[in-house]
C-alpha cells in the first residue's frame, strides 16, 4: 500500500517530476502527431489508389494502348459475373490545353472515359464538383453553354435542368454541405459554380438555357482550371461550358506519330475534379472515350491496302464484387487472357501489344509508391523513437536526483520494514505514474494538434508563406491527414508508459539497494 | 521461543568500517542479553559503537561477526525479508534527528509502518483499524491537535513524539531508540523520557543509546560501551550472565 501512497505523494510533491511529466508528454506527443501524419498518408495513398483505378487493372506499358480490349470486357462480363461488377476501357495520352482568353497553354495527360461505366469502377464521380451540386448534370457528350438569366420574379436562375438538378440536391444536403455549398458561390449567383450570365443586350433575352454550338464535354483537374486557397477551397477561373482547346498526339499502332499535323479539338469545361492527388489534379483532363478515340486515330479502321486495324485502348479498369479477392480474380483473369491472347495474336499486325498486357492489383500497381511511403512512415517512426529515447534518458536523470535526494527517505522507509522489491517498485510506479500523465497529456495534445493540423498550417501560410510545411507537390495530396487511429494512440500510451518505466528502473534498482542505516546517516 | 531462549539476545558482535585505507573497528566482541519488558540504557562517548550496536541489534546493519537472536531466531541467518518483516513488525526504531518524511502530515507518518506491513487490498480491510491505532498513538503522545500538520510544522520535540508515535504503531516488541533526546533541549527531552518510562511501565521493552547519565537513569539496567566493548553495567538490576564485560585497562 505505501508503494502506491508514496508514488503518488512524491508524483504530486515532486516539481522536478513534472519535467520529466512534460519530456514524456511531449515525446508521445510528436510520436502521435508523427505516425497519424504518415499513418494517414499511407492510408490515403492506399485510399486513393484503389479509388483511382478500381480493384484491378489490364494495361501495357505501350502508348499506342492494345487491341481487343471491347471484346475481353464482353467475355469477362458475361463468363465472370460473380467476380466482375464492371469494367471500363481508358485511353491515356498527353496533349496541351489552352484557354483562350488568358492565352495560357499547359501540357496535360489526356484520359479518355466511359464516364457512366467509370462512376461504376472507380471513386471518380466523388471528385467532380459541378456533379456534386447539379447531380447527373456533367456529361462527356456534345453540348451546349449553360447560361443564367431571370425567372418571372427577376431572379438570376439556371436552366430548367440544371435548377431541377440543384433542387433535387438540397433535399439531401446536410446542414454541413449546404454550408460548403454557399462557399463556392459564383459570381452575380447564388448557387455554387461559376456560370455564365445571358448577355442580354446583344442577344435580347433574359430567360435562363443554352448557348452557343454543341461541343463535346471535357473534365479538367482541380489544380489545371482553379488556384488553390490558403484555406484549402479553391477560386475557379472559368465558367462552366467554357471553351478550350486540345492538342492531342496521335500515334499510330507502331508506336509512331502520325504524320499529319496533331488535332487541334475544341471542348466545352463541364467540370473539374479532385481525386486529391495533386501529381493527378495538376495534369489529367478527362474526355469522352470514343471522342478520343476517334481523334487519337485508336478506333477500329479499314485501310484500303491492308487488313482491319482494330480498337484500342490503353487500359482496361476492372471493379470486383463486394467480398471478392482481387488476388484470386487477378490469377482468374490472367489465364483467361492467355487464352483469349492465343486465340486473337493472329488477328493482329501488332501482336506484342497483347503479349505485353498485364493485370494487375491496385496494389500492384501502386507497389512502388506505397512500399517507399510505407519505408518512410518506418523511417521517420524510428527516427522519432531515437529522439524519444532522450526522454527516457531524462526520466532516468530526474529518477537518479530524485533517489539521491530522498536517500533518507528510503532509508526511513526501510528503517519501518519495507523491502527490496517494494522500495524499487515505489520508483516503478512512479516512472508508470509519469508515464501515465505524460502519455495522457501526449496523447490529448497530439490528438488535438492532428486534428486541427491544417488549420495550422493555413494560420501560418497567412502569416508567411515560407512557413507552409506540406506542399501539396511533394506529397501529392492537397490536405495534410488529420485522422488519428485508437491503436495508434493505444500502442504510444503503452510504450509512453513503459519507457518512463524503463528510464526509472536504474534509479529503482539503486534505491532498493540502499542498506537502511547507510541512507539515514546520509547527508 | 523455548523457556531458555532470551528475548534479543546479541552475541560476540564485531563490526567494522572502512574509512578510506584505514580500518575502523566500532565493535569489538559485544554480547548482550535483554529480557522481555526490560528498559535498557546503552551508554558510552562518541564513537564507542553504541548506535553500530543498536543497529544491527534492530536488523538495520548487518555484524562482520556475531549473531543476534530474537527469540532463539538467528536474525541474520534469515532471508532479508524475514528481517524486514523484524522491522515493520518486532522493531520500533526513535532516531536522534527523527527521520519524518517531510511530505507526510502526522497521521501518515505514523501510519506508514501499517501501511508497510499490508497489500494494497488488506489496506482497505484495516485502513480504519491501523488509522485508530495511529490516532491512539498520536493521543498518547500528547499530539492530537497537530495530526495534519507536517513535520517541518513542528518542533523538535514533537517531531520526536512523532517518531516514538510511529515506532509504537504496529505494537512492535522492542522500541529501539537513539539518542531519542540527543537533539533536544533539557525540558523538551525530560518530557520524552517521561513518555518512554511510561511506555515501559506499560511493559515495553526498550534499548535507549545515549550519552547523558541522567536519560540513562530511568532504565532499569545500563550497559556503558567502550571503544567498542562493552564494560560495564549500572543501576536497576545486575549484570545477565551473558553480558560481557571486558576489563578495565
Amino acid at each position: 500500500m505505501y508503494k502506491l501512497f508514496l508514488c503518488l505523494r512524491y508524483l504530486f510533491k515532486r516539481r522536478i517530476a513534472f519535467f520529466a511529466i512534460a519530456s514524456v508528454w511531449l515525446c508521445s506527443a510528436m510520436v502521435l502527431i508523427v505516425i497519424s501524419v504518415m499513418g494517414g498518408f499511407l492510408d490515403l495513398v492506399k485510399a486513393r489508389s484503389r479509388g483511382l483505378l478500381g480493384d484491378l487493372v489490364m494495361e501495357n506499358s505501350a502508348l499506342q494502348g492494345f487491341p481487343f480490349y471491347q471484346e475481353f470486357i464482353d467475355e469477362l462480363k458475361r463468363d465472370m459475373p460473380d467476380e466482375i461488377a464492371e469494367a471500363t476501357p481508358v485511353i491515356l495520352n498527353y496533349g496541351l490545353i489552352r484557354f483562350p482568353n488568358g492565352n495560357i497553354t499547359k501540357p496535360v495527360q489526356v484520359v479518355g472515359i466511359r464516364l457512366e461505366e467509370t462512376y461504376r469502377v472507380n471513386d471518380f464521380r466523388q471528385g467532380l464538383f459541378f456533379d456534386r451540386y447539379y447531380p447527373g448534370t456533367t456529361m462527356l457528350a456534345p453540348q451546349q453553354v449553360p447560361v443564367l438569366g431571370l425567372d418571372p420574379a427577376g431572379k438570376l436562375v439556371l436552366p430548367p435542368e440544371l435548377e431541377a438538378a440543384h433542387a433535387e440536391w438540397r433535399k439531401t444536403a446536410t446542414p454541413e454541405d449546404l454550408e460548403r455549398a454557399k462557399k463556392q458561390k459564383g459570381a452575380f449567383f447564388d448557387g455554387p459554380g461559376l456560370f455564365y450570365s445571358a448577355n442580354w443586350a446583344e442577344e435580347g433575352r433574359t430567360a435562363p438555357g443554352w448557348a452557343q454550338d454543341e461541343l463535346p464535354g471535357l473534365i479538367s483537374g482541380i489544380d489545371i482550371c482553379a488556384k488553390r486557397l490558403p484555406d484549402g477551397d479553391y477560386e475557379r477561373y472559368y465558367p462552366r461550358g467554357y471553351q478550350v482547346l486540345l492538342t492531342l498526339l496521335p500515334i499510330t499502332p507502331r508506336g509512331t506519330l502520325v504524320d499529319s499535323s496533331p488535332p487541334k479539338v475544341a471542348f466545352r469545361l463541364v467540370d473539374d475534379s479532385s481525386t486529391g492527388v495533386y501529381d493527378i489534379d495538376s495534369l489529367s483532363v478527362y474526355v469522352d472515350f470514343d471522342i478520343i478515340q476517334e481523334y487519337l486515330l485508336m478506333n477500329a479502321q479499314q485501310p484500303e491496302d491492308g487488313p482491319p486495324i482494330p480498337a484500342r485502348a490503353t487500359q482496361v479498369q476492372i471493379k470486383a464484387k463486394e467480398g471478392v479477392d482481387p488476388y484470386e480474380t487477378r490469377d482468374r483473369i490472367r489465364a483467361r487472357w492467355d487464352r483469349f491472347m492465343a486465340a486473337h495474336l493472329d488477328q493482329t499486325s501488332e501482336p506484342q501489344l497483347l503479349a505485353e498486357v498485364e493485370i494487375k492489383t491496385w496494389e500492384e500497381k501502386q507497389a512502388k509508391f506505397i512500399q517507399a511511403v510505407e519505408k518512410e512512415k518506418v523511417l521517420v517512426t524510428i527516427l522519432f523513437c531515437i529522439i524519444s529515447l532522450v526522454a527516457v534518458l531524462l526520466v532516468g536523470c530526474i529518477f537518479y536526483m530524485i533517489v539521491q535526494q530522498k536517500t533518507r527517505d528510503i532509508g526511513i522507509v526501510k528503517s519501518v520494514g519495507a523491502t527490496y522489491a517494494g522500495v524499487a517498485s515505489i520508483f516503478l510506479m512512479y516512472g508508470a505514474a509519469v508515464g501515465v500523465v505524460g502519455g495522457i497529456l501526449g496523447m490529448v495534445t497530439g490528438a488535438i494538434f492532428v486534428h486541427y493540423i491544417n488549420d495550422i498550417q493555413d494560420l501560418l501560410t497567412r502569416v508567411h508563406p515560407n512557413l507552409q510545411v506540406w506542399s501539396p507537390e511533394v506529397y501529392t495530396f492537397s490536405r495534410i491527414p488529420n485522422v488519428v487511429k485508437g491503436l495508434d494512440m493505444a500502442v504510444i500510451f503503452a510504450v509512453a508508459i513503459l519507457a518512463s518505466m524503463a528510464g526509472a528502473v536504474v534509479a529503482a534498482t539503486k534505491a532498493a539497494r540502499v542498506w537502511p542505516v547507510e541512507a539515514l546517516r546520509y547527508e | 521461543m523455548s523457556r531458555r531462549d532470551p528475548f534479543l539476545q546479541v552475541r560476540n558482535l564485531q563490526k567494522a568500517y572502512l574509512l578510506g585505507r584505514f580500518v575502523l573497528p566500532v565493535l569489538r566482541g559485544c554480547s548482550l542479553n535483554i529480557d522481555e519488558g526490560e528498559f535498557v540504557a546503552i551508554m558510552g562517548s562518541s564513537g564507542s559503537g553504541k548506535s553500530t550496536l543498536l543497529h544491527i541489534a534492530g536488523a538495520l546493519d548487518t555484524p562482520d561477526r556475531g549473531t543476534v537472536s530474537f527469540e532463539g531466531h538467528d536474525v541474520f541467518a534469515m532471508p532479508a525479508s524475514g528481517r524486514d518483516r523484524l522491522r515493520n513488525q518486532v522493531f520500533g526504531f526513535v532516531f536522534q534527528f527523527y527521520h519524518l518524511l517531510p511530505e507526510l502530515n502526522i497521521l501518515e507518518n505514523v501510519l506508514l509502518p501499517a501501511m508497510v506491513g499490508s497489500s494494497v487490498l488488506g489496506w482497505f480491510s484495516r485502513r480504519a483499524a491501523a488509522r485508530a491505532a495511529a490516532e491512539e498513538m498520536i493521543e498518547q503522545v500528547g499530539l492530537t491537535g497537530r495530526i495534519k500538520h507536517r513535520p517541518n510544522e513542528l518542533s523538535g520535540g514533537e517531531r520526536q513524539r512523532v517518531a516514538i508515535a510511529r515506532a509504537l504503531v504496529n505494537r512492535p516488541r522492542i522500541l529501539l531508540a537513539d539518542e531519542p533526546t540527543g537533539n533536544l533541549d533539557t525540558t523538551t527531552g525530560r518530557g520524552i523520557l517521561t513518555l518512554l518510562k511510561r511506555l515501559s511501565e506499560q511493559g515495553q521493552t526498550i534499548v535507549l543509546v545515549t550519552h547523558d547519565a541522567s536519560v540513562a537513569a530511568g532504565a532499569h539496567r545500563t550497559v556503558t560501551l567502550v571503544d567498542g566493548q562493552i564494560r560495564s553495567h549500572a543501576a536497576g538490576g545486575p549484570a545477565k550472565a551473558a553480558d560481557s564485560v571486558a576489563p578495565s585497562s
